[in-house]
């Protein structure tokens, strides 16, 4: 697993054989939620073609466990790549709805944080957090992969701060969708 | 065949149908009186060898726009006095003057000899009817229900006409000039 004992909170030494690790349970499921977020595969406009170059082999996402799934019910986080036209907000709920909870929604360029360019047009729906909550907002038009990757990292360390105390409930529920320090 | 042998070809059988002032680069772009010499010409220029229709669109030449529909204020400055001189106005480009006119184009390609011909027509903007070219040509199918929805121009003889594009609570054809945008559920 590769994972650093020595940062995990808790007690690792001097337990009998060093067989038992001793942590908290939030900091074990978080850990796992965060390590293995996995995104639905789907891709909206020209941002999608920067998403996919996040995937490919030069930025390789795979490092942090970024695995993008072909069923909703697989997938831990929806990245929401490109222009929503009024047309796909259905689909797009219909595909956030049958997402398992915990899920995570990050909104990736101008046009799915606000409308982006077509602001004014008739057809385009004026940011993704008008249809569902969104944990992470990427600016750009499109972001670099590297942006992505970041926004990525700045989910991990929210879901780093979920606690089972608070019902599962992540921090964006707690607190609202864009305030990214909880 | 020249595109001047072709242009003589078609004036011989069709006196009405002249060369636009305007043509499309360097392709043969003739205007058609009325809606009725479409489906012969269309017809014609399919038995010479333009088989593939290539595109079919229009434009609205009405104006000026009517800025009330849209979300965005004429001043997108904010630093400019109450009242101010709006920034974004709509003006008529030169050579296009505004007019109640709907400027329909047809676009014909020949593949093998890799040319097309341009057709056009300009005609009143209210209730555009013109012959549906299904019966000639596969590819009008979905581009004539697409300037349907659009445009809001009725093709006589569609085997479907409907809305492709927007989605089923958009009222009204959105790039005709007098379109005003109702606010839907996704507008707050």
């Amino acid at each position: 697993m590769g994972m650093v004992l020595e940062k995990l909170p808790g007690l690792t030494k001097g337990l009998p054989g060093g067989d038992l690790v001793l942590t908290s349970a939030d900091y074990l499921i978080d850990l796992g939620r965060r390590q293995s977020l996995w995104p639905m595969t789907f891709g909206l406009a020209c941002c999608a073609i920067e998403m996919m170059a996040s995937y490919a082999s030069r930025l390789d996402f795979d490092r942090f466990g970024v695995i993008p799934r072909a069923s909703p019910r697989q997938a831990d986080v929806m990245i929401v790549s490109g222009t929503v036209c009024k047309k796909m907000a259905e689909p797009i709920l219909e595909i956030y709805h049958q997402m398992p909870e915990p899920r995570f929604v990050i909104s990736m360029g101008s046009c799915a944080n606000c409308g982006g360019p077509y602001y004014d047009s008739y057809s385009v729906v004026k940011g993704i957090d008008r249809i569902v909550p969104v944990d992470v907002y990427i600016a750009g038009c499109p972001p670099r992969p590297e942006s992505l990757q970041y926004a990525v990292v700045k989910l991990q360390e929210k879901i780093a701060k979920m606690s089972l105390k608070k019902g599962l409930a992540t921090p964006q529920q707690e607190k609202g969708s864009r305030d990214i320090n909880v | 065949m020249t595109n001047d042998d072709l242009f003589a070809k078609i004036q011989a059988r069709w006196p009405a149908v002249l060369k636009a002032s305007i043509p499309v680069k360097d392709y043969l772009t003739v205007r058609i009186a009325s809606p009725d010499e479409l489906v012969p010409l269309a017809s014609f220029l399919r038995d010479e060898g333009f088989d593939m229709l290539d595109m079919l669109t229009a434009t609205d030449h009405l104006g000026p726009v009517n800025m009330s529909g849209f979300i965005r204020q004429p001043n997108f400055n904010p630093f400019l006095p109450e009242g101010a001189t709006p920034e974004i106005e709509s003006a008529a480009s030169a050579g296009y003057p505004y007019r109640p006119a709907m400027d329909l184009l047809w676009s014909f390609v020949s593949v093998a000899n890799k040319n097309r011909v341009i057709v056009r027509l300009e005609i009143a903007r209210q209730g555009v009817r013109v012959p549906s070219l299904t019966g000639l040509f596969k590819s009008a199918d979905w581009q004539e229900r697409e300037n349907f929805d659009l445009l809001g121009i009725q093709y006589d003889g569609h085997p479907n006409l409907t809305k492709i594009l927007t989605p089923d609570f958009l009222q009204g054809h959105p790039l005709r000039k007098d379109y005003v945008h109702i606010k839907d559920r996704f507008d707050e």
